[in-house]
This record gives structure tokens, sequence and C-alpha cells, in this order.
């Protein structure tokens, strides 16, 4: 006891780690060890029990692929590497709340000496979350409900439902997900759907029904994408004074397609990446397997990122595709537009995406090139460094991009001709701003070139919001 | 679009004459158009004959969904759409196409050409719109709206009946022709949809409680009906023929040379011989007499004659 009356006159310990620490139990914190403590550090161990608490509705077999590596450690270093990658497995999954993994040595009556047990202890989601939102687009405001299953039948499936209700249209999709055991990258989905959507650039209201039946799987570095779609289209015109030429792809239509993607992606974020590349091949076949559209659709996309000086990133993209239309009838206005509906409200590029009919309607074209050059650098004087400052960049912008219509009888050298000649483009600046990992907001100040005639010009400020940006 | 915006924009279009290209939509002839679509059709074909307004017949296996209001015939002229006889009707009285010159009103079979050769030459002219109703007092007119208020609703509310509410008919006739451009399952789906709407409809103004032998009795009052109205005349008021000339005899012209699963239909009409006569007349004096380039005849339909 001497020597604690000692230490508590010591002034020094005040500022230690042992400050809230009674005398008594630092004592007794100090003398017990020594006999039984060991570094295993270096040494041989062997994971003898992995066990998961807190399980529910969650297939064991399941989480036995998962977890299958923690077994395979053989020092306690591998033991916390496996059981981090497993923890990150678990997560991936998407039914876990929380997973903590405890790892301690063995205990009970074949424990061994140089055993060790591994716990993750798992939050499972509820069975069924729902979420609620307002969204305001596409000179529409609608509201969102969406519902969904995680986990439905134990083994990582996942059911959603989402209804948005809009002030002009109403949408809805049900969506089932499944992967394989032990294999998460190889999945099947199936989805329904009504989607609706009014296209004031082509005077054009669309109504989709569909189901579509998606295997994705990877091989080696690259993502695989094989799926069959069917969808009921049907076209209407928005205004009386929609162009004739649109009025006559009114009505019904059956697109039953088969199409084949196959994604390479290195890029550290989907958007606004710093480093990293992407491409992306889509190809499309319609028509083999019924309905009334017939064509054959390619489409590439490349993104190439590279960073420089002082945080900002240089990024090239390109992107291009026709569509060929099989047998007489050409291809109809629904699959043509494609081109500018996946850059919808992107106003920097509308200006070469635009080609229209007598009375200035969208109609699109059947093959096409845009390719984009962009520094991202960070706001200038960097405010709010470090947080919500980050969310922004500065950018510099060079689009250019041209379509066409093929005529068949020409020849390739012509159509590549065709889409050389009268290139659109326009450069311009703005600033970004990204939200979450999914989408960005833009506001440019844009100047076009090139336009041709009949092309709609979105000249001096611009305002924009997407998904896929080139 | 407002109202009032529709209204000047067809006020514009008056200005323009009527263009060489006009151009009449229908579903397709063989396969695919309904008694009731090929009637309203064949109406609007014979006011625009008798109005001397060349027309182009153009089918379209989607002319129901390019149409603006979702019925078919409509016709496209100019940069204009216009749907179904009654708008149509107002459409044409806009136009600036007939002249009066000193020589007379020139009205009936006078092309266009002559018309401008009468304006070139000179003499007084004025302009005016295309109407076959202008001469009647407005008594005569109620009456002639009334008629047609008359055809509209028993005549062609009765074919929509036997087309969608005869299980007979619409199994074996409406739906398949109806759904013939389409591919399986997508056929189905719409024919359905079309059955459903019609029948609600059909509820909706009391009659999805009828029999068929009820619409049988309905078509036969409105055809004596008109048979008394027309009497010995030529047309219905008198010696010019109206709208009301054309729509009827669009309806009983398509139900005379339509078969149907039974001939009652037509049989109702048969036994009124002065609509027969009627029919037969104006089919005479507007698609027989006129043949020109860029009219469409009756060719494909068995004529009364």
């Amino acid at each position: 006891m001497g020597t604690v009356h000692a230490r508590s006159l010591d002034p020094l310990p005040m500022h230690g780690p042992d400050l809230g620490l009674h005398p008594d139990d630092a004592e007794l914190v100090e003398a017990e060890p020594e006999t039984k403590q060991e570094v295993l550090e270096n040494k041989d161990v062997i994971v003898q029990r992995v066990h998961i608490d807190g399980l529910g509705r969650t297939k064991e077999d399941l989480l036995g692929y998962e977890i299958a590596d923690v077994f395979m450690a053989k020092n306690l270093i591998d033991v916390m590497k496996k059981s981090h990658e497993a923890r990150e497995k678990l997560l991936r999954l998407g039914i876990f709340r929380k997973v903590e993994v405890v790892i301690d040595t063995a205990e009970g009556e074949d424990a061994l000496p140089n055993g060790l047990d591994v716990t993750f202890e798992v939050t499972e989601l509820r069975r069924l979350t729902g979420s609620y939102n307002t969204m305001v687009g596409n000179n529409e405001g609608s509201m969102v409900l969406g519902v969904k299953l995680p986990n439905i039948f134990g083994r990582a499936e996942k059911l959603t439902f989402q209804f948005s209700y809009g002030t002009k249209e109403t949408s809805y999709g049900l969506s089932f997900f499944k992967p394989q055991l032990g294999h998460f990258d190889r999945n099947i989905c199936v989805n329904l759907y009504k989607v609706t959507g009014q296209f004031p650039w082509s005077s054009l209201r669309e109504t989709d029904r569909g189901i579509a039946t998606e295997f994705n799987f990877p091989i080696w570095k690259t993502n695989h994408t094989l799926k069959w779609e069917g969808v009921w289209r049907e076209l209407g015109c928005l205004a009386r004074t929609a162009s004739f030429a649109v009025r006559e792809e009114s009505g019904h239509s059956l697109k039953s397609s088969l199409s084949h993607a196959m994604v390479i992606d290195t890029r550290n974020s989907a958007i606004l990446p710093r480093r990293g590349a992407l491409f992306r091949i889509n190809q499309e076949l319609a028509g083999y397997t019924g309905g009334d559209a017939s064509f054959l659709k390619e489409d590439f996309e490349i993104q190439l990122n590279r960073r420089l000086f002082w945080d900002s990133v240089l990024s090239a993209s390109l992107w291009g595709g026709m569509i060929l239309p099989v047998g007489d009838k050409p291809a109809s206005i629904a699959d043509r537009s494609y081109i500018n509906k996946v850059n919808v409200i992107n106003g920097e590029s509308d200006i070469y995406l635009e080609q229209f009919a007598v009375t200035g309607d969208y109609l699109g074209g059947e093959a096409y090139w845009a390719g984009g050059l962009h520094l991202y650098t960070p706001l200038p004087f960097r405010p709010g460094r470090g947080g919500f400052g980050d969310l922004f960049r500065t950018h510099f912008f060079l689009n250019a991009g041209n379509l066409c219509n093929l005529n068949y009888g020409e020849g390739p050298r012509a159509h590549l001709q065709k889409l050389a000649e009268y290139i659109r483009w326009s450069y311009g600046a703005g600033i970004v701003l990204r939200l979450g990992n999914i989408a960005r907001l833009e506001l440019n100040y844009c100047i076009p070139m090139g336009v041709q005639i009949g092309d709609r010009i979105c000249d001096g400020v611009q305002f924009g919001a997407g998904i896929r940006f080139l | 679009m407002s109202l009032a915006a529709e209204a000047f924009v067809s006020q514009i279009a008056a200005a323009e004459p009527w263009p060489e290209n006009a151009a009449l939509f229908q579903p397709l002839k063989d396969d695919q158009v309904l008694l009731s679509d090929c009637a309203s059709s064949l109406a609007v074909q014979a006011y625009l004959r008798m109005c001397n307004l060349p027309v182009q017949v153009c089918c379209r296996a989607n002319a129901e969904h390019m149409s603006p209001s979702g019925k078919v015939p409509f016709i496209h002229v100019g940069n204009q759409v216009v749907s179904e006889l009654g708008p149509i009707v107002q459409f044409t009285k806009a136009k600036v196409v007939g002249c009066v010159s000193g020589q007379g009103l020139s009205n009936g079979p006078l092309s266009c050409k002559r018309h401008l050769q009468h304006c070139a030459e000179g003499s007084a002219v004025f302009l005016q719109g295309h109407s076959l109703s202008d001469g009647l007092d407005d008594v005569q007119r109620a009456e002639m709206k009334a008629y047609m208020e008359l055809v509209n609703n028993m005549l062609l509310t009765a074919e929509l009946y036997i087309q969608w509410c005869d299980e007979a008919t619409a199994a074996q006739i409406t739906r398949p022709r109806y759904s013939s451009p389409y591919p399986w399952p997508l056929n189905h789906i719409l024919a359905y949809q079309k059955q459903w709407e019609v029948r609600r409809k059909m509820s909706a103004i009391g009659w999805a409680g009828k029999s068929l032998e009820q619409v049988y009795e309905d078509v036969s009052q409105c055809c004596q009906a008109l048979s008394q109205r027309l009497g010995t005349q030529q047309y219905f008021f008198n010696k010019q023929p109206t709208e009301l000339d054309a729509l009827v005899f669009g309806h009983l012209f398509t139900i005379l040379t339509t078969q149907l699963t039974s001939d009652e239909l037509s049989d109702k009409i048969k036994s009124y011989s002065n609509l027969l006569s009627f029919c037969r007349r104006i089919e005479h004096n507007y698609f027989q007499e006129h043949e020109r380039p860029g009219l469409d005849p009756l060719s494909i339909r068995p004529s009364l004659m």
C-alpha cells in the first residue's frame, strides 16, 4: 500500500492515461497478467469456431460461403485481415445493418492452446423498409414511395417496389433480385415496370410497360449483363401542334429484345472520379423473339480520367452508337431517340443531339457520336476545404458530336464522312455539385459552335442535373 | 392549348386555300377497320365530296392513335389535323376556297382551278367558306342538328353495341379485326382494353342492360324517323345535300354493305325503300360520277347498284 500512496502523491499521473482509474483497480490490473499473456502475432493460430450472433431469418448456408475464408487464416494478422474481408462481404449482401467482429481465444473442452474463436455480431435489417421522396424534374413534380423487403427468403433476395405519383404521370416498378450463393456478383434480377415520360422536345409522350430479366456475371475483370426485355410501348402526341412526323409514330408497339452489355470499370467513383477508366459496350437485338420492333443497336462508352497537379482531374470521354433497322420498317422514334434520352437534361450537350422535323420536333438519329474533354479543379481559393467545399468542382469543358440518319445504299465510308461533317461543338465553364455517389448538378456557361440549321441552341447559362454525363 | 388559342389557329389556317395534298386517315381497309369507324370515315368522305374538296384516303394501322381525339377518321390539311365529322364541318366552313363571282354563286362540281379562273377574269369576287348548310334557315338548321344527334346517338351507338357488347360478333369479327396489326400478346391486351372501354361507355349511357333485340328495335325506330323525314325528297333538305345527308349515308351504306354475324341489322334498313334509294343516289352522285384521280372510289365495297 505504501507504493500506492507514493504514486498518488506523484503529480505526474494526473495527465496520464489511467486518470479515471481508482488506485485499487490500477493495482489489480497490474497484478494479474504476466503468466497467461502470450504474444500471438507471429505464432500459428487455428480458427476453431466462427459464431454469427444475431441471426433471425437469414439462412446459415448463405453465410457459410461468405465467412469460409476466415478458417484458412494461419496467424493472427491473417485472422484479422480475413475477418475484416468477411465483414465487408457480409455488409455487401445488403441484409445487415451492422456487423461487428470479436476475436477471442478458444474456450471449451476441446480448445487448443493456439485456438481462436471469431464472433460476428450482426444486426439484420428490418423485414420491410420504406422510403418517401419528392422529385422535381422533366417539367414535372412527383412523389416517390418505395417499399423494400431485404432478405425476403433469407438468402439475400431482395424485393423492391417503387411508386411514383407525379403531377402529370404515374409510374411504378417492381423488382426481384437474387444472387447466387457464395457469388454475390452472379445474380438474377427480374423487373416489372410501367414508366411514363413526356419529351417536350419531341412533342412526344411515351408509356412503357415491360418486363425485363437480367443475368449479371463477372468474367475476369469484366462485368457482363445478359438481358431479355419485353416492352409494350405506347406513343402519343403531347399537343395538337405536334409535327406530323411524330404523329405518324403514335400508337402501340411491342419490343422484345435480347441484349448484352460488357463493362470494365476501374474508376474510384461513378460521379466525378479522380482516376481510372470506364469502358462499356452494349448491343441489343430486337425482333427475333417476338414483337414488331426489329433492329440491331450498338453502343459504346469510353471514359478516361487522369489526375493532374493541385487535385485537378482531366477527364476524356467518347460515346458512339448506331441503330440498324432489320427488315423494311424504319426504326421507331422510341428506339431512335434513345440518344437524347441518356443525356436528357444535360444542357451542355444539348446542341448536337438535336435533329428536327419540319416543325421542329426532335426525331432522333440513327448513328451518333459524342466526345467530351473536361478539366475538373477544386473551387478557387478552396472554401470549405475538407468538408462541404469538396462536393463542388469547377470544370472547363469542350464537347463535340454529331448524329445522322443512315441511308443504307451509301456504304459505311459515306456514313463516316457524314458523321465527320458539320460537327456540332461547344465549350464553356461551370460549377459541378456532387450529390451522393449517384448524381450531379451543374451550372454552366456554354458557348455552342458549329450549330446546324434546325438545331435547338442552348447557349448562355444553363442548369442541369443527371446521372450519366459525357 | 387553350380553346381560344385553338380557335385562333384555325382562323389563321382558314386563310389558306384547300391544298392538293389533303389526306384523310382511317384504319386499314381490308383487315382492320370496324363497322363504326368505317361508317364515320365514309360520312366524312361523302361530306368532303359534297363540298368538292379533294382528299386522299390513307390507311394506317395506327390511325386511331394518330388522331388528336383518339377517334377516326381525321384529316390532315396543310399543317392542321382535325378529327370527326363535326369539327371537320366547322373547319371547312372556315376554309376560304369558294368564290362568288359576277356569274352568280359558283357552287357544286366546279374544280378549284375554275374558281381561280373566275377570280382571274376580274369579275366581282369575294370569298366564302365551304358550307352545305348555309342555305338553310334557323329552324331547318336546328332540325338538321337534331337529326344528326339522333344518328350519332342511335345508329353509331348501336354499331358500337353490336361490335363490342354482342359476344358472338366481338369474338368472331371485332376483336380479331381490331387487333390484327399487333403481335401476340399485345393483340389480346389491346382488343380487351378497347372492349372494356366501350362497355364502360355503354353502361354510362344506360345501354349496358339492353338486349340485342332492343338495340335492333332502336335502330328500326331511328330508321323510321329518318325515313319519315326524308319522305320522297331527294335529300333531307330538298335538292341540296347537307352534312346530315353525308352522315346518314355513311352509316346506312356501311351497315348495308358490311357482312356481320347476322343480317338482322341491314334487314332493318332494307325495309325502308326510300332510305335505300337515298343511299344509291348519293353513291351514284358522289362516288361514281366524279371519278377523278386522287379520289378514292368505293370500289372495295360492293355497290348497291
